[in-house]
């Protein structure tokens, strides 16, 4: 602006120029004091006192919620990380349990795609130590309401009895000794592998089995798309 | 640099500017058709409370701020290149804010984001500006 040339008759002067520009500065700095006042939440993380899904009552076992007999399988790959699983399992989910695990019409597996970083390894552990006792969906459930930031390190031992206490009948003295475990540690290091091999590139990636048939992808984002899905493959 | 080659630039800029933040304001929207794909930061960016000001995605005000800017560069009265330029400035220091926060307090980064804040935003302001410079 220093370098402005004189002003024409046609042009703004160079003192209008700086004016403007230091107009539009104060204005920038202004909205962006607005937008720290104003941001959607706030700092505090909000951790859910109550489960956000009730799943007592359905049968579990290891990494499969719901009826043995059921023919459709639902397959979620997830990561404990990342945001779009939790969108999913506070969107979706609960309307998977209600109207299709509950009453035997869908069984639900569980696969762990740990991509993100430490923080999902860890979290990975305790989800299939949780399912060593039949309780890895009410933990995973519970894990995903509060989730920390991306590799912040919020996967805490401290966070982690937090979070098991509150689920009945969960050992969680014998949960924390079989996250550590060589078979979890080896389930866990294998995971990665075994998503990669399914064809997965990313989570929440969701897969339908109708009885022994090869699993098909299903992209969902909505209720309504999860319901046609598995309407769908009840059908078919 | 003439000053036709000066505003068309700024008009390609824009509208790269546009499409950014289009892809962005329907990426916030559809956030649970949102994907995390490995590589990481997925949508920790479009998350974080600092993607709403006031209950508006900032995708959504760069989307507007961008066609404003846009329509200005069209228009080219004096006062229309002033005021490009001014929101040009004033989208360069928002998106070193911006910048600031996803390396320093989300600890993420959004590439697209990354994008707009690092090359779009500062390209803009600098084409801007040239082009009050210029008979």
């Amino acid at each position: 602006m220093a370098a402005m040339k004189p002003s024409s008759s046609t042009r703004p002067s160079g003192r209008t120029v700086v004016l403007a520009f230091a107009g539009a500065a104060a204005a920038a700095v202004a909205l962006v004091v607005v937008a720290l006042l104003f941001r959607s939440n706030g700092d505090a993380p909000p951790p859910s006192p109550t489960p956000g899904v009730e799943l007592a009552g359905i049968p579990q076992d290891d990494r499969v919620l719901g009826k043995p007999a059921a023919k459709v399988t639902l397959i979620e790959y997830a990561d404990a990380q990342c945001p779009a699983c939790r969108v999913y399992s506070e969107n979706l989910f609960p309307t998977v349990v209600d109207e299709y695990v509950r009453p035997g019409k869908v069984k639900n597996e569980f696969h762990g795609f740990p991509f993100l970083g430490p923080d999902s390894v860890k979290a990975l552990r305790f989800i299939y130590a949780a399912g060593l006792q039949d309780k890895l969906w009410q933990f995973q459930e519970a894990l995903f309401r509060n989730q920390g930031g991306e590799n912040e390190g919020w996967v805490t031992d401290d966070l982690l009895r937090e979070i098991t206490s509150e689920i009945p009948g969960l050992d969680v003295d014998e949960l924390f000794v079989d996250a550590e475990s060589d078979e979890i540690a080896a389930d866990v290091d294998a995971a990665p592998g075994e998503a990669q091999a399914a064809g997965i590139s990313g989570t929440p990636s969701l897969l339908i089995k109708i009885g022994d048939a090869e699993p098909y992808y299903v992209q969902v984002s909505s209720v309504e798309e999860i319901r046609a899905a598995l309407d769908d493959a009840l059908e078919g | 640099m003439s000053d036709r080659a000066l505003r068309l630039a700024a008009a390609i800029v824009a509208l790269a500017g546009i499409a950014v933040a289009a892809y962005l304001s329907w990426a916030h929207y559809a956030d649970s058709a949102v994907v995390c794909i490995a590589g990481g930061g997925c949508e920790t960016v479009q998350e974080s409370d600092y993607a709403v000001i006031a209950g508006i995605p900032v995708a959504v005000l760069g989307l507007i701020a961008y066609t404003a800017i846009l329509a200005l560069i069209a228009w080219d009265v004096p006062i229309a290149r002033l005021s490009a330029a001014m929101g040009a400035f004033m989208g360069l220091i928002f998106g070193a804010y911006f910048l600031a926060l996803q390396l320093f307090v989300i600890d993420a980064i959004c590439i697209w984001c990354l994008v707009n804040d690092a090359l779009i935003a500062p390209a803009l302001a600098v084409l801007t500006a040239l082009r009050l410079r210029s008979s």
